[in-house]
């Protein structure tokens, strides 16, 4: 399955255009409107906290990496501008993973022996007790789900597709079910899965 | 954005798997990045991740909890035995668990030298013949054809018996509803069979009344009785488990009939469940 480039980058009537407002905020930046910078960082400020947690960073690298890539699109923009202002989601994404490469690069090259000291200190920590009770709470919202499922085939579905992570055709095959079924499965546990945890509780951090 | 692909695809699920390719994996960063819509789905599939992950890792260590405690039960029970019935049972236990296994495999493993030796013999008589009438060239080709056949058999039962005393992973586990109501055309569950053959663990969940133990039968396509056994016994889910080898079973529908044995009572009927076997894929 490929997605094109075009379904990727054209929402479907619920919010503007992301090529017009791109456009749109790179050109007031560079005319020196504060209140655009505002808005860029309030539109892409999560999306790009949770990119840079996807790439590995550790939340304090994230919140540092966080910054510097507001820092250096904002000047750019300031002061060049974009050749496609449509394409600013990109150039942040770009410059963000750039960052993180780099950070990488520096920690290797700092490292050339192995520190026991540090080596210990570098272990992982152990799950805060908050932290244990809230993945606690997801894995009991999953066991009621599962007793809520109306079939044994529903719940082999679920299973499978989430522990084993086994690919959907195999799945669909395997359970003799069409694409339409599983989607219709997958979804219909996806909202009840919120509902039960919104009603008992919040989401676990990672 | 075409929020209805991503749906189609599970393009949240797969970007949270690592499944996505690098193209693909661009545009949905580029999309997320100001779309709050999947940025709360890759939440909820990130938190749905893990409570499935550790809700099983969870139960296996419970199961694990349950086994470690069984065992632990025999042997209080060993301890509070006297000396001699200790001995006793310990007897049995090693005769059930390494002797009669062994003795069996022996067996087959004789059966097969047997076979092997006579048609060896046949062989020998087959040359001498041809040698003398010089006219089953042909006919010593088959036998020597066999004789090979024999050999790959008693190699791979060889195999097959040193692969049983290993442990095993990958298992196969299928979870069986008893069929309520009449036979349904075609079963719900399916079990593919393994490209080698290996154990697959079948999971009855048996509805009340719960008897003390429980006979299980289990009957290929055609109603042809493979295996039975007596005294089983539910575990703490009310459920039955059994551990099946794979060359058991053949591609066709499988019955599972399990019966209550009441104490000093008639069998009574606990349940039917029926599964299709897959070809190996």
């Amino acid at each position: 399955m490929v997605l094109s480039a075009s379904t990727m980058s054209t929402d479907a009537g619920h919010e503007p255009d992301e090529g017009l407002v791109a456009t749109d905020l790179v050109r007031r930046i560079q005319a020196g409107d504060a209140t655009a910078e505002g808005e860029l960082v309030q539109r892409y400020s999560r999306g790009l906290g949770y990119l840079l947690r996807r790439l590995g960073a550790t939340p304090d690298l994230a919140d540092d990496l966080h910054q510097e890539t507001f820092r250096i699109v904002l000047e750019r923009l300031r002061t060049k501008g974009l050749d496609e202002p449509a394409g600013l989601a990109g150039f942040l994404r770009g410059t963000a993973r750039n960052l993180m490469i780099a950070e990488r690069r520096k920690t290797a090259r700092r490292r050339t022996d192995a520190d026991d000291e540090e080596l210990a200190q570098a272990v992982h920590p152990a799950p805060s007790q908050l932290s244990t009770v809230l993945l606690d709470e997801e894995a009991e919202t999953v066991r009621r789900l599962i007793r809520e499922l109306p079939t044994d085939r529903d719940r082999q579905l679920l299973l499978r597709y989430y522990v084993s992570e086994e690919a959907k055709e195999s799945l669909c095959s395997d359970l003799g079910l069409d694409s339409l079924h599983f989607n219709r499965v997958l979804f219909r546990a996806r909202q009840r899965f919120k509902e039960i945890l919104e009603r008992h509780g919040t989401v676990a951090s990672p | 954005m075409n929020h209805v692909d991503i749906e189609e695809q599970q393009i949240a699920e797969r970007y949270v798997r690592g499944k996505l390719t690098p193209e693909e994996t661009a545009l949905f960063e580029e999309h997320y990045l100001s779309c709050q819509e999947c940025l709360d789905r890759l939440d909820l599939a990130e938190s749905m991740e893990r409570g499935f992950k550790r809700a099983a890792g969870q139960d296996a260590a419970q199961l694990a909890t349950v086994q470690k405690v069984k065992q632990l039960a025999v042997v209080a029970w060993l301890a509070r035995l006297g000396r001699s019935r200790q001995v006793a049972a310990l007897l049995m236990i090693v005769f059930v668990v390494a002797i009669l296994p062994g003795l069996f495999a022996l067996r087959q493993v004789r059966e097969s030298d047997r076979e092997l030796t006579a048609t060896r013999k046949a062989l020998e008589q087959e040359r001498g013949r041809s040698s003398l009438s010089a006219q089953s060239a042909a006919e010593t080709e088959k036998l020597r054809a066999d004789l090979e056949a024999s050999r790959r058999d008693l190699a791979r039962e060889q195999e097959a018996h040193a692969a049983a005393a290993q442990p095993q992973g990958n298992v196969p586990i299928l979870f069986l509803d008893a069929e309520r109501g009449a036979s349904a055309a075609e079963p719900t569950h399916r079990l593919r069979l393994p490209r080698s053959p290996g154990w697959i663990v079948l999971a009855l969940e048996i509805d009340p009344p719960h008897q003390p133990a429980y006979r299980v039968t289990l009957r290929k396509a055609g109603g042809k009785e493979v295996w039975h056994g007596d005294d089983l016994r539910l575990d703490e889910r009310d459920a039955l488990s059994l551990s099946v080898p794979s060359t058991l079973l053949a591609p066709g529908d499988s019955t599972l009939t399990v019966e209550g044995l009441p104490p000093g009572g008639k069998p009574v009927p606990a349940g039917r469940f029926v599964f299709r076997v897959l070809p190996a894929g």
